[in-house]
């Protein structure tokens, strides 16, 4: 059985880089978190404060086009080099911290709901269906809003209204897991629920969960650059993607003068969810069964 | 029987798919003859290619799958050679087809009467008020009760025995000379499977089509046919009229089939399955493709394959122990009773 | 669906709440003039009941709602009710416009991929949609105002120009449905539609951008899982003509998922009017939920959120009803 799994998985990995756009995923995600590490060294450090603060190089608000100095020009008297590069590890942040919380949530939500049923599913599933008749971004605005600004009041807002998807998709494949063979046969067999769960559903019905955390990781850093660009976000000279283009709604209507701050910024973000997404859409692909037969 | 007044003729059929993992050679050299009139059985185990032969002469085999070699000649017409357009308009019309699954093979957005006017309308020249009259008397003739009312409803709202009625009244709606059953009867409970076999029988006698049924149910295969196409690992292993195949079987396969089927009439248990499975259609194994699974398998079996040799006048078998076969049947017998 | 609307403005009024009188108290004072005297502070949080227990605080405010009193907006200088309905019908201008385009191109896209799967076309429109989904609303549409406007001059934003603003202040011009396009027409200025129209090209892009690459996907599997079914083989063997089995057997069982799955996540994509109007500074209800939210006008978000809340479940049960026409084997139940 070991033997057999282990085959397995190497014939999945054989498939997951004979996959030109998993392996282009993974290539750009490898380069995202090689600039996240070494930040420090690719744009320096802030040597008067806190490094995700953008150093001040001008006093002036108006924007400065890239020079050898500032490659990526200077907006609000901040250098966009230097924000582009510390807000790689501000995104990894973010992703990594919103997504891990929510599917934390999820699972437990999701699986409460399916494994005692009846009137606690329906009242959890009540509450699934009221948080998501909210609009999502509408939600972290209202409670950015209230909560103040700061990249935590970010990560708050995101988790308590990006929880409810992941939990229905653990509902749903724990009750379709229950009714499978192997199930059935080990409750003949008197093993305790909860053991089952443990052993035999969660193993199986974890890796939708996998493959949607790492769509989410993208869109839940695009929510949150959104709002840091609505001005409810992180404070401003965060280094943060979202941040560096609000600056450039002081400038509308010429914004041809400002192009950098947009195109820089605008790019990472590109590159970076495209990252998680090729991932996450390749994963779906190896692990969605029908494609596997 | 010349097999040049055959309504269809089958030659060295062979249909493979190109799947990531290689060339699966589902059918590899199938050859059969199909009379007006007359049931044709197929038998084996699922897996065998029986489904594939069926879609490779109706020429539905999705983009995977091609035709390799060999020649399929319906009504003295080359069916490969066909133009697309022309296929369209002899599928329905003059060959048709029955499935499985009378659950998934049904449109559920569709009401069982447009699904089959639209067969009639395809092919016949009539308007859509014809057409429902006819869907109608066909619904009748298939032993559906309410046709009228029944005529518009969807298929969920009908059981499987009548759903897989609708099936055939769909498949016949336009009189073809040729009907492929896929299982038909596979899905449905032991009552309704009599009815059913029952049922296309009288049909076949009033429509005086051809029919080709394919199961795994030597069963079927007593009650409906007259000339059997035994089937295995995508080749034919024995051809025999349906008495001679049940007297005299003349390869373990069909052996082994025949053993697997309990017979209520004797005391001693003769209840024996085939060891094994069909073998992965990726890897067969050298020499004869059932040798893994043959109580009688001999180095010789491993090595080299067996010819499609005829045993007697329209019984043919693939086995080099043919002659033998009878007394080493015996003696294997003998030595798992000892 | 009551159930629903309740937890919302539980949910809801509970952010709120967890403000705490002292803020709260902020936002029914207009001056400074009134907290002079010392314990000014502690009488109105009285007088407006800030102190008493939340579910007295909640049903209050709930009867308010109920009699259309949302409380005054700072961004509209009015009531916030009378300030989102003056603005709502800018956005669903916006909307409309970018929804038909959406429908139509994402799902014959959708369609043609999962046709064509793993031939060249499909690839292409995979990775067209893949791209196209990674690429933030808010900074395509702050791409396109770049390159339309600044660069090129072609679609300014806003929503007309300012002379034609001018009169669609005046008096004679006639308000009926308060849709610039729509209104143009109707009182019979073509040049007015015409400018509107060309003020409404970029929006409109950014808008239906937000959805189309998401259609497209649902779309394409969708299809893909339908055309493996046995119904489609079943077609093919009675002899219906390729296009005929797809345009009308597979799509017709494709569309089910399409419409359940992305139906109520286009509703929820409609937050995405909140960077569009910003960015093109237009009028409408994402603009006054931006400015409220820099604002901290904390009345105006709080209707916002109701408001688009409302939307999302009033759209969710349009789709369930279409879903019920769409699929036979809802209609019993």
């Amino acid at each position: 059985m070991a033997v057999k799994r282990k085959s397995e998985f190497r014939k999945i990995m054989k498939k997951y880089w004979k996959n030109g756009t998993a392996v282009l995923g993974t290539c750009l995600l490898v380069f995202f978190i090689i600039v996240a590490v070494f930040a420090p060294q690719i744009a320096g450090v802030n040597e008067m404060g806190n490094n995700y603060q953008i150093p001040r190089v001008s006093w002036s608000s108006k924007p400065i086009a890239p020079t050898s100095e500032h490659p990526f020009g200077v907006i609000g008297g901040r250098d966009i080099f230097y924000g582009v590069v510390w807000g790689t590890r501000t995104a990894f942040r973010l992703g990594l911290i919103i997504t891990g919380f929510s599917a934390l949530i999820g699972v437990a939500i999701g699986s409460i709901s399916a494994y005692f049923g009846g009137w606690v599913d329906e009242i959890l599933m009540r509450i699934v269906d009221i948080f998501l008749s909210i609009p999502f971004l509408v939600a972290a605005m209202v409670m950015t809003t209230i909560l103040g600004k700061g990249l935590d009041k970010v990560i708050i807002a995101l988790i308590i209204f990006g929880w409810m998807s992941t939990a229905r998709l653990i509902r749903g494949n724990i009750l379709q897991a229950r009714e499978e063979q192997y199930v059935l046969a080990a409750k003949a067999l008197g093993q305790k629920d909860w053991k089952i769960i443990m052993k035999h559903i969660l193993p199986n019905t974890i890796f939708p969960v996998v493959v949607q955390m790492s769509m989410r990781i993208g869109s839940y850093v695009i929510t949150a650059a959104g709002l840091s660009f609505l001005g409810v976000g992180a404070e401003p000279g965060y280094a943060d993607w979202g941040t560096i283009l609000s600056y450039s709604r002081n400038w509308m209507t010429m914004l041809n003068e400002s192009w950098f701050a947009i195109v820089f910024p605008g790019t990472a973000m590109v590159l970076f969810v495209l990252a998680w997404n090729l991932v996450g859409d390749a994963l779906r692909d190896i692990f969605d069964p029908r494609m596997r037969s | 029987m010349d097999s040049k007044n055959a309504l269809l003729q089958v030659k060295d059929l062979r249909t493979y798919f190109h799947t990531e993992d290689g060339i699966v050679k589902a059918v590899d050299g199938v050859t059969f003859d199909v009379y007006s009139g007359e049931t044709l059985g197929i038998v084996g185990e699922s897996g065998c290619g029986k489904s594939v032969t069926s879609l490779s002469v109706m020429r539905l085999l999705d983009e995977k799958g091609e035709i390799a070699g060999g020649k399929i000649i319906f009504e003295g017409r080359d069916v490969m050679a066909i133009p697309e357009s022309q296929m369209m308009k002899i599928r329905g019309n003059d060959m048709a087809m029955i499935f499985q699954e009378p659950m998934t093979a049904l449109n559920p957005v569709f009401t069982v009467g447009f699904q089959i006017m639209e067969a009639i309308l395809l092919h016949q020249d009539v308007n859509k008020e014809q057409a429902r009259t006819m869907a109608i008397d066909m619904l009748r003739k298939v032993g559906i009760p309410e046709p009228e009312k029944r005529v518009d409803e969807y298929p969920h709202e009908l059981s499987g025995g009548m759903r897989q009625r609708a099936m055939i009244a769909m498949a016949l709606s336009c009189n073809p000379k040729l009907l492929f059953a896929d299982e038909p009867t596979t899905a449905l409970d032991v009552t309704i499977q009599a009815q059913i076999l029952e049922l296309m029988k009288s049909l076949q006698e009033q429509y005086g089509m051809a029919l080709v049924m394919i199961t795994h149910d030597l069963g079927v295969i007593a009650e409906m046919a007259q000339r059997v196409v035994v089937m295995y690992a995508g080749k034919v292993v024995e051809y025999a009229e349906v008495l001679t195949l049940f007297k005299k079987p003349r390869h373990p396969y069909t052996w082994g089939l025949m053993n697997a089927i309990p017979k209520l009439d004797e005391d001693k248990e003769v209840l024996y399955n085939i060891p094994g499975v069909v073998p992965d259609p990726l890897d067969f194994p050298d020499g004869c493709r059932f040798n893994t699974r043959c109580p009688l398998a001999t180095d010789k079996c491993r090595k080299e394959e067996p010819p499609l040799v005829e045993v007697e006048e329209n019984h043919t078998s693939a086995c080099w122990y043919v002659d033998k076969l009878v007394e080493m049947i015996k003696v294997s017998r003998a030595g798992e009773g000892a | 669906m009551p159930l629903i609307l309740i937890g919302v403005t539980l949910i809801i009024f509970s952010m709120i709440w967890a403000l705490g009188p002292d803020r709260l108290l902020a936002s029914y004072i207009k001056s400074p003039e009134a907290l002079k005297t010392p314990d000014a502070a502690e009488r109105l949080i009285k007088k407006y009941g800030l102190d008493e227990p939340m579910p007295v605080q909640y049903l209050k405010w709930l009867g308010n709602i109920l009699q259309g009193d949302f409380g005054y907006s700072m961004v509209g200088k009015k009531g916030v009710l009378p300030a989102m309905l003056e603005r709502f019908p800018y956005t669903l201008e916006l909307t409309i416009y970018a929804i038909i385009p959406v429908i139509l191109v994402a799902i014959w896209l959708g369609v043609v991929s999962a046709v064509h799967q793993n031939k060249f076309i499909d690839q292409f429109i995979r990775v067209f949609a893949l791209v196209g989904w990674s690429l933030p609303d808010f900074v395509f549409g702050l791409l396109l105002l770049l390159v339309f406007y600044s660069l090129l001059g072609w679609f300014p934003p806003g929503m007309v120009n300012t002379q034609f603003d001018l009169i669609m202040r005046s008096a004679e011009w006639n308000k009926i449905t308060s849709m610039p396009t729509i209104d143009a027409l109707l009182n019979g200025r073509f040049d007015i539609f015409v400018d509107a129209l060309r003020h409404l090209i970029l929006p409109v892009m950014t808008l239906a951008y937000l959805w189309w690459a998401y259609l497209l996907r649902i779309t394409r599997s969708s299809m893909l899982e339908v055309l493996r079914k046995d119904y489609i083989r079943t077609a093919r063997a009675k002899g219906v003509p390729e296009n005929i089995v797809i345009q009308k057997h597979a799509k017709k069982n494709a569309m089910i998922p399409v419409l359940t799955v992305a139906g109520g996540s286009v509703i929820g994509l409609l937050g995405g009017t909140v960077f569009v109007e910003t960015i093109f500074s237009r009028v409408g209800m994402g603009r006054f939920l931006a400015d409220a939210a820099t604002l901290l006008d904390y009345w105006s978000i709080i209707g916002g959120a109701l408001f688009f809340s409302f939307i999302m479940i009033v759209g969710n049960l349009v789709v369930d009803v279409s879903y019920a026409l769409v699929d036979p084997r809802i209609r019993l139940e």
